[in-house]
């Protein structure tokens, strides 16, 4: 199966590849993971105190749409409020990369790992 | 007739191998296309359908993870769609360190002694993972079911990784 242009971009230059300290409080981690291909994939979203996200960083294992969705998510949400971010949809991830309806489920991971980060965040800024 | 019910068996996890492989061999010999050869058309397409229903039992049945997700929805139990996301997250911690280690092989001193090192750790994980849904199928109760439902999806992970670990072993094979 043939790759779009812009999925072999980020896949091989990622971008924002890495890892931030999952225990610093200003810091969100999403994991999520999909069993029907055994793709991994964990987005951090740095957040100031008023909810801007001032730096993303991911690490996924998967397929090649799977790691250009999460590094296209990254460069998506930098600057953006977490309100934002929260509405960055499947759809959007799946039309810019031109993925292929095989390769949608990979979108929806990397929106589902945007609302886990999130869902981190508020959690750690309940406590 | 179920699966289970087609190789006169009681539907269960533990499965005697042996056993369904010898009775897949007389099924299909009394489907074999030469025993209708005079047959008419009709009773041909039947038996043709027939093999094809046997051999989709046994390639389920011998499969303990497809054995399991057979046995779950016979339950009725709500499966999730394959392609939905999957939340634990310190299980999906695991499952990337274990890829991170995977990666590592390829780099380290002794790549023999690592690869080995990678296959015990995966084979003693999915052991251990495979009990419990096993106990758990036992059991048969909602939540039982439920939980064996999910340490299903976890096991798909490690089946993954188990295609990864054999990948490299060829890949590292061949570079000799």
């Amino acid at each position: 199966m043939a790759y779009s242009e812009k999925v072999l971009d980020h896949y091989e230059n990622p971008r924002n590849v890495g890892s931030m300290d999952k225990n610093d409080p200003s810091v969100a981690t999403g994991m999520v993971g999909a069993p029907a291909c055994g793709d991994v994939m964990k987005l951090q979203l740095k957040i100031s105190a008023d909810g801007i996200i001032e730096d993303a960083k991911f690490k996924t294992y998967g397929c090649g749409s799977a790691i250009a969705s999460s590094s296209l998510v990254t460069e998506w949400v930098k600057g953006k409020s977490i309100e934002e971010a929260g509405k960055i949809k499947n759809t959007d991830i799946a039309e810019e990369l031109a993925l292929p309806p095989v390769k949608i489920h990979c979108s929806i991971l990397a929106e589902d790992a945007i609302k886990a980060a999130i869902e981190d965040y508020k959690s750690k800024q309940g406590k | 007739m179920n699966y289970f019910q087609l190789f006169g068996i009681e539907a269960s996890f533990d499965i005697d191998l042996q056993n369904i492989s010898s009775s897949y061999q007389a099924l299909q010999k009394a489907v074999h296309p030469d025993k209708f050869a005079h047959a008419s058309e009709q009773e041909q397409r039947i038996a043709v359908q027939k093999s094809a229903h046997i051999n989709d039992a046994y390639q389920t049945l011998k499969q303990p993870l497809l054995r399991a997700e057979y046995i779950l929805v016979q339950r009725g139990v709500d499966m999730p769609n394959e392609q939905n996301t999957f939340g634990d997250t310190s299980f999906l911690m695991r499952q990337m360190e274990l890829r991170e280690m995977l990666e590592d092989v390829r780099s380290a001193g002794d790549v023999d002694a690592a690869l080995l090192e990678v296959q015990r750790i995966l084979s003693s994980e999915y052991l251990q993972l495979t009990q419990l849904m096993r106990a758990q199928i036992s059991e048969n109760n909602s939540a039982s079911n439920g939980a064996a439902c999910d340490n299903l999806r976890k096991l798909k992970f490690y089946q993954k990784l188990n295609v990864e670990v054999d990948r490299l072993e060829d890949a590292l094979f061949d570079d000799e």
